[in-house]
Parts: structure tokens; C-alpha cells; sequence
């Protein structure tokens, strides 16, 4: 593991990290003030600093020192985190985004920006508390019984201030021979435990400040029956000789403070051994055995890190800690030295226990970080499996017509199988929407501020999950919606207050699973389509007939088309010349479907539905006209065999069929392709009643249905072209192509608007 | 000194005693209730608080049940992780070895 590989983590926790800061704010923007929100969102910015300290990035540590410190005034309630506040320190969670990436990228930042965010973060840290003005606690968190620290809110440099404690001023001094003694009352939670902290670790730890002795305290534990193996039972009383400082005892506990208990008091400088009343039991000083353990909490390092881990200890014994290379080395080597100043134990607690905290990050849900390209190529193999086998299926069938049961049995088994590694891959590859819905809120921010107006953005169940690859392709046409929702959508504060509303705008954005699909919602509660208005543009741009006669549903489609804008003036933030349509395009090549509705006044919202994965889908292969066609399952409501009496003709050549006491237009698919000159029999065929994400029902006409199969996608666009009519292509079992129906284009097409000639498919099947 | 007279039973302990290994020690403890009891702890080479917690609510409840609970060999690091923690394990060791 070199070293940009280790950057390289680091730079995916601080997006971890990063995404945590920015729920914990928007949580306490929504009035949330548990503590432990606040704990989070200060526990980020400063996982971040530690890193970044680690790695020389002093742009950022700067910065988030800053950030940081005033977070620790809103921890400690000497600054009420305000609407105001809060908008400072969104402001800066974004500034901190922006210094990590260009940290990664070597992009730039705006350095304007965040010179004037440090004075604003100072300003709230200094203004707030006038007789504190100069003093504040120190970064590293010190509880209120610490000493009075003194060190300057914050400094140029970004420096972490080295907390000064008047303490060792009275001990040091007049006692050279005695060094003081601490008594130490320790009660881990059992959250320590659980995100794979450990308090033989830290006693260990603590046990190297100098001579220690340690009284365990076993009352709270029963008996084997009623244990709770997880629970946290034990407690301690230690007492601990050391002329380190109470600082260095708590430097120990530093990022194990939020899941335990923690009294630190001196005791005296001579004699009051603590507990007189306690048994004590002397710790030996030499717990060297115990280093020869894998370093940090037990077991809950990623399997493949911790084993470069310990191959990078080995190699590199002799590295010194002030390299600072390895987090982890850190952790190790400096541990191994007695530390000598308090700043060396300082940068061992810190490092060691940035790989605490990685290791509970990791400890709440284990996982390993993959390369993307290995996931690709085992789903392409996962496809090519699937193909094989329906191959080998229907070869079997071919070659033996009884069919003996024990091959059909394990070929339904293999089935099976391939059915259930292929679900598993497909999972590998799922994630939550969240990261893409997290970067909107930036964006709604950023484009409020611009515009003048004021924005909330509600977003609901984020932790939907979807194919990786649709979720990197949301993020460009969701931004585009988002600005267009803010800009055009919503209006100004002045106008909603006169039109009764309030004076903020409420964006939603909202992912739900809806029957294989994710069904994304974008709803404004803005002024809604001005229809009048589009339809006059659409007039001048010459897309309608100036008579036409469109329906409330049609005029707002119409924003889907090429170069239309309807805003008076183009913005900065929409209508650089990138339309609806595009976003449209972007979401039909992700194989969604994207629909308007509005209600003037009310406000509008946009429907994205997109397929789960663009890997593969169930299928229903049917015929037309000699042709083998593969229609989604997803699609498909009902088959029915039409009969006779059910099929009515008018016009033309116009037919319905009747279902259940209602009329359904009837599609011949085969005729819609063109791939037969005159409209097929409808008795002689099968119908399938699909539902387009448009509504309606349609009843499509094929010749006959073959069977229901899972297909691998293969796209056309990029083996062959784009063909009008058609999503995509697959392999069959015999090795022929199939194309894969695209419902909606086809039903759209038999609305009148019928394909184009040259999606003639004759030729191409 | 056991009520009835039951075989003695041994269980030797894994290496790594973590979290992980907590529920499955503590599970393996409830399984041995009603015998003697002879812990091998000489290839434990990494062990935490809650594995002692564990072994030390066996070490009571046997007590309770006026059976034997002994460790008859333990590993250097066992040994100093538990005084480190200030568990005291002295009483609990096998007197013939």
C-alpha cells in the first residue's frame, strides 16, 4: 500500500465524513439539537482536520480548524446554532467540499470565498462570546473540568493550540521529586465496544503515561444466564502517577469521550492513594507483549487494509513518526515510544485514534472497498453465465426431447442458481440515492442565494437504492431540474407572499421503489406552468400550429422540446442554452421515463422513472411476425386471447378491444414497426395490456408468446444504432439476437405520431 | 467438590478473542454449564474487555454453583491483558501445573 493509496482512503472518508457533516447541519437546520448531532457534525470536521494534518494538506487543516472551532462553541451551548448560523456554516461545509476535492484534484477553490467564510466562522465565535473573546476552549475537546486552557480562538496558521495547564505549573514546579497522581474513573458505554473500540486499548494507553495501578470494577456483572455479551459491564478506578498532565491522561480518551464516562481529577502531588478503601492492582509496566497484536481496535479493520497494514509495519519499522505517512504506521510506531513531549502524544493519540475512528466507521457496517472495474467484469461474466445457460437449456430441450428428469432437474437448479448470483451481483453494485440527493441540496443553496430566494429542499427517501450506474447518470439531468425548479419555478419571495404563500419555497424530492422501477419525484410548490406562456413560445418557435389544439398535458410536455426557455430573461443559473430536452434525452438513455405535471399556482412536479439496473431485465419474449421481440415484464398488466366479439374497428383502420366493460385502444405491434405491410388478425394473435408511464392502457398485438425470461441488456446505440421503437438488445439461448420493445415509444407511436420510415425493421431483424 | 460427580470438561479458547467472539464464547460457556471446567487460554494471543467480561460471569456462576473453573494454561498476553485491566485471575488458576 503506497502512499497515495492511503490518501486515497482518506479521501473517501472525508466524502463520508463530508456527507455526515452535511445531514448533521441540514438536521439542526430543521431544529434538531440533540447533542449528538452536534457531536457528529463537530466529530466530522474534526476527523477531517486530523487527517488532512497527517497527509500536509494545510489549506484544508485551516480551514477546518476554523470550522471546527466554532462548532466546538455551538457543542459547548455558547452558540445557538441560528438559521443564520446555520447558513454560515452550510456555506462552509461546502467551502470544506471544495478544499478536499481540490485537495485530491488539484482543482482550485475560491480563495475569496473562504478567506471571507474564516472571518464569518470568527466573527460567530468571537461575537457570540464577548468575555471569551481570546479564550476559548482548546480543539482538542476538553470536558468543563479541565483546566482553564488559554490559547486564541484561532490563529493564522490554523495551528491546533496546544492546551496550557495551569496544573503543571503548580506541580512541576515546587514538586521535582513527586509527580503528581491522577485518579482516573473510566465507564466505557457499550457504543465503545460496538464500533470496535476497546478498553484494554486505552488503558493500555493510559498505562503508558507512567506508573499505574487499577482497581476493576465486576459489581454490575451477572451471571452467565442474564449476560449480555456486547454490554459493557466493567468500570474502572485507576490511579495514574504521571507527569505527563491531565491533558495527555485525556488525549488518551479522546475519541472514545462520547462512549464512556470519564472523570479525570488530581489527587495530589504526594501521597491520597486513590481508593485507599479499593483493592488496586499495579499495572507492569511492561506491556510490550501486547504490541505485537495487529495495531488499533480489535478485528474491525478492513480485512484487506489491516493485512497491508501489517505488511507496511514490518517493512517500515524504522519510519519516523513524524513522516507521517501511514495512519496506522503512525499509530504503531508512535505507540511504541514512549512519548517523550506531550505534542508526541499528542500526534500518537490523534493518529491512532483516527484509526479508531475509521475502524468504527467500519464497525457499524463491515464492508470492503472494490474496485468498480472488478464489479463490471464479474457482472459481465454474470451476463455472459445467464446467456450460457439458457443456451445449454435449450439445447438440452433440442437434443433430447424426453428430456431425463436428473438433467432437467439440474438445469432447473442451475437456473435457479445463475438466477440468485445474478441478484447477488446486481446488489453488489446497488446504492442508495443518497450521495446524489445530498450534492442537491448544495445546489438548491447555492442557487437560492443567487436568485434572492428562499429555498428548502426536503428530501425523502434517500436511501432508495439503485444501479450504480443509473445514480452517476442522475446526478447531471437532477442538477439541471433542481436549478430549473428553483430559478423558474419558484417565484420570488415578494411575488409568493402577495399570492398568499410563504415567503420560503419548499423543493421535494422524493425516491420510492415503485414495481421494479425507482419512481423520482422533483415537486415544487412555485407558481406551476405558465401555459399561456408556453404555448405562445412554442408558437413563435414554430413547434405547434398556431391553432393547435392541445391539451393541458400536451402544453406542458412541450418544455421537454429542443432550445425552449421560457424564462423572460436567460440567468446564470438555467437556460444556458441546455434545455428540458436534454434532460429528457439523459433520462430516455437510462431507459426512464420523464413526466411534467403542473397546477397553476400549486406548483409542479416532475416523475423520473428508471429501471433498477441497466444489466439486465425480466422479459417477456414473444413473436411478431416471424421476428422474436422481447417486451419488459414491467410493463406488461395482463395477456388475454382477444376474441371476435370483443374487437371493434373504427375509422380507418383504428381498432379497440373490449376488456372487462371498457375500450382499449389495440396496437399491432408488428404493423407499428413496420414489420409487416397490413394490420395482423387479432383473434389469431395474443394481446398484452401494458400501462405507459404517460397513464393508459394500451393493448399491444403480438402473434404469439413464447415464454417469461430474464435477459442480459445488450445496447444497441453502442453495437449497432439508435432504432426508434427499440430500447435495447439481447442474446438468446440459440445464440439470436432479440430486440427489447421500448412500450412507451411504441404506444406513444399509436397515439398518431407514428415512426419515422426509416425505423423501418424489415431489414434489420 | 462438585454436587455430583461429573466429567470434567475443557475448552480451549481461540486466538483472537474480540467483539466477534464475545456471543460465541459466551454461547459456548452456557453449553458447558454443569461441569467442571478447564480453560485453555495458551493460544489466545489477542483478547478484549468483553471476552473477560464473559469468562469472569462464568467464573461466578460456576462459583454459584460450587463447581470448578480453572484456567490451566494461559498465554503470555491473556496473562498481561488481564492485569492490565485489573482482573485478577490468580484464584482462578490451576494449582497443579
Amino acid at each position: 500500500m503506497d502512499m497515495n493509496e492511503i490518501k486515497e482512503i482518506f479521501f473517501q472518508e472525508c466524502e463520508e465524513q463530508l456527507a455526515e457533516l452535511e445531514s448533521g447541519l441540514l438536521k439542526l437546520n430543521d431544529g434538531d439539537r440533540d447533542p449528538e448531532t452536534v457531536n457528529a457534525v463537530f466529530r466530522a470536521v474534526h476527523s477531517i482536520k486530523g487527517g488532512a494534518g497527517a497527509f500536509g494538506l494545510d489549506d484544508l487543516v485551516s480551514f477546518a480548524h476554523v470550522f471546527e472551532t466554532t462548532l466546538d462553541c455551538v457543542r459547548s451551548n455558547r452558540l445557538d446554532p441560528g438559521p443564520e448560523v446555520l447558513k454560515v456554516m452550510l456555506k462552509s461545509a461546502d467551502v470544506l467540499a471544495d478544499l478536499t476535492n481540490a485537495a485530491r484534484d488539484g482543482g482550485s477553490v475560491d480563495e475569496a470565498r473562504s478567506r471571507q467564510l474564516i472571518k464569518e466562522l470568527e466573527a460567530l465565535a468571537n461575537g457570540e462570546v464577548p468575555q471569551a473573546s481570546a479564550v476559548a476552549e482548546p480543539v482538542a475537546p476538553v470536558s468543563k473540568a479541565a483546566p482553564v486552557a488559554v490559547a486564541p480562538v484561532v490563529n493564522d496558521e490554523g495551528f491546533q493550540p496546544v492546551a496550557f495547564s495551569f496544573d503543571d505549573f503548580e506541580t512541576d514546579e515546587p514538586a521535582s521529586m513527586e509527580m503528581p497522581t491522577y485518579e482516573i474513573v473510566f465507564k466505557p458505554k457499550s457504543d465503545l465496544y460496538a464500533k470496535g473500540n476497546d478498553a484494554t486499548l486505552l488503558l493500555r494507553d493510559l498505562s503508558r503515561l507512567g506508573e499505574m495501578s487499577i482497581h476493576c470494577d465486576m459489581d454490575t456483572l451477572p451471571s452467565l444466564d442474564r449476560l449480555s455479551p456486547e454490554t459493557a459491564y466493567f468500570s474502572w478506578k485507576v490511579s495514574l502517577k504521571t507527569d505527563k498532565g491531565e491533558d495527555a491522561i485525556r488525549t488518551v480518551f479522546e475519541f472514545a469521550e462520547w462512549d464512556c464516562d470519564l472523570d479525570v481529577s488530581l489527587v495530589s502531588g504526594e501521597t491520597a492513594p486513590v481508593g485507599e478503601e479499593l483493592p488496586m492492582q499495579p499495572v507492569p509496566f511492561d506491556l510490550s507483549i501486547l504490541d505485537d497484536e495487529p495495531v488499533g481496535p480489535i478485528g474491525v479493520i478492513e480485512e484487506e487494509e489491516q493485512l497491508a497494514a501489517q505488511q507496511e509495519i514490518r517493512n517500515a519499522a524504522v519510519a519516523a513518526a513524524g513522516t507521517a505517512s501511514n495512519v496506522l504506521q503512525m499509530a504503531q510506531s508512535a505507540a511504541r515510544a514512549p512519548a517523550e513531549k506531550s505534542a508526541g502524544a499528542a500526534a500518537s493519540a490523534a493518529a491512532q485514534s483516527a484509526a479508531a475512528q475509521q475502524a468504527a466507521a467500519s464497525a457499524a457496517t463491515p464492508t470492503i472497498r472494490v474496485d468498480l472495474d472488478r464489479v463490471d467484469r464479474l457482472i459481465n461474466l454474470v451476463g455472459e453465465l445467464v446467456i450460457n445457460q439458457a443456451m445449454l437449456s435449450q439445447s438440452v430441450v433440442e437434443n433430447d426431447a424426453n428430456g431425463t428428469s436428473s438433467i432437467n432437474m439440474g438445469l432447473e437448479e442451475l437456473q435457479q442458481l445463475t438466477r440468485e448470483i445474478q441478484d447477488s451481483v446486481m446488489a453488489i453494485r446497488a446504492q442508495p440515492v443518497k450521495p446524489v440527493f445530498q450534492r442537491m441540496s448544495r445546489i438548491v443553496r447555492e442557487i437560492a442565494d443567487m436568485t434572492g430566494k428562499s429555498v428548502r429542499l426536503i428530501t425523502e427517501g434517500e436511501n432508495t437504492e439503485v444501479d450504480k450506474t443509473v445514480i452517476d447518470k442522475l446526478a447531471e439531468p437532477l442538477t439541471h431540474m433542481i436549478r430549473n425548479a428553483v430559478d423558474h419555478g419558484l417565484e420570488t419571495p415578494e411575488k409568493r407572499l402577495a399570492a398568499g404563500k410563504s415567503a420560503e419555497g419548499t423543493v421535494r424530492l422524493t425516491a420510492k421503489h415503485r414495481s421494479g422501477r425507482i419512481v423520482i419525484e422533483l415537486a415544487d410548490d412555485g407558481a406551476g406552468i405558465n401555459r399561456e406562456k408556453v404555448r405562445q413560445k412554442a408558437i413563435d418557435n414554430d413547434l405547434i400550429a398556431a391553432d393547435a389544439n392541445l391539451s393541458d398535458e400536451e402544453i406542458d410536455n412541450l418544455i421537454f422540446h429542443a432550445g425552449f426557455s421560457t424564462a423572460d430573461k436567460i440567468s446564470d443559473i438555467s437556460g444556458r442554452g441546455v434545455g428540458m430536452d436534454v434532460v429528457k434525452r439523459s433520462i430516455q438513455a437510462l431507459g426512464g421515463r420523464i413526466n411534467i405535471s403542473s397546477k397553476p399556482g400549486h406548483g409542479s412536479v416532475f416523475t423520473m422513472s428508471l429501471p433498477l439496473t441497466l444489466a439486465v431485465l425480466d422479459g417477456m419474449v414473444v413473436t411478431v411476425a416471424n421476428q422474436t421481440l422481447v417486451v419488459p415484464l414491467t410493463a406488461i398488466v395482463e395477456t388475454l386471447q382477444p376474441e371476435a366479439a370483443a374487437i371493434h374497428s373504427f375509422g380507418s383502420n383504428q381498432r379497440l378491444i373490449s376488456i372487462r366493460n371498457s375500450f382499449c385502444p389495440l396496437v399491432d405491434v408488428g404493423r407499428i414497426l413496420n414489420f409487416r405491410a397490413s394490420q395482423a388478425n387479432p383473434v389469431e394473435g395474443v394481446a398484452l395490456l401494458v400501462e405507459s408511464e404517460g397513464g393508459g392502457q394500451r393493448a399491444l398485438m403480438v402473434d404469439a408468446i413464447q415464454g417469461q425470461r430474464q435477459v442480459v441488456i445488450k445496447s444497441l446505440e453502442a453495437n449497432y444504432t439508435h432504432v426508434p421503437g427499440i430500447a435495447a438488445a439481447t442474446i438468446l439461448g440459440d445464440g439470436r439476437v432479440a430486440l427489447i420493445l421500448d412500450v412507451d415509444t411504441i404506444v406513444a407511436a399509436s397515439r398518431g405520431q407514428s415512426l419515422k420510415p426509416e425505423m423501418s425493421l424489415a431489414a434489420a431483424g | 467438590m462438585a454436587s455430583k460427580k461429573t466429567a470434567r470438561k475443557t475448552l480451549s479458547l481461540a486466538p483472537v478473542l474480540d467483539l466477534n467472539e464475545a456471543t460465541t464464547l459466551h454461547e459456548k460457556l452456557l453449553g458447558l454449564k454443569g461441569s467442571d471446567l478447564t480453560i485453555d487460554a495458551s493460544a489466545v494471543e489477542r483478547v478484549g474487555t468483553l471476552c473477560v467480561q464473559v469468562l469472569m460471569a462464568g467464573a461466578k456462576t460456576w462459583e454459584e454453583e460450587h463447581l470448578s473453573f480453572t484456567f490451566s494454561k494461559v498465554s503470555d498476553a491473556f496473562e498481561k491483558t488481564t492485569q492490565l485491566i485489573g482482573v485478577d485471575i490468580d484464584h482462578l488458576m490451576a494449582k497443579e501445573i
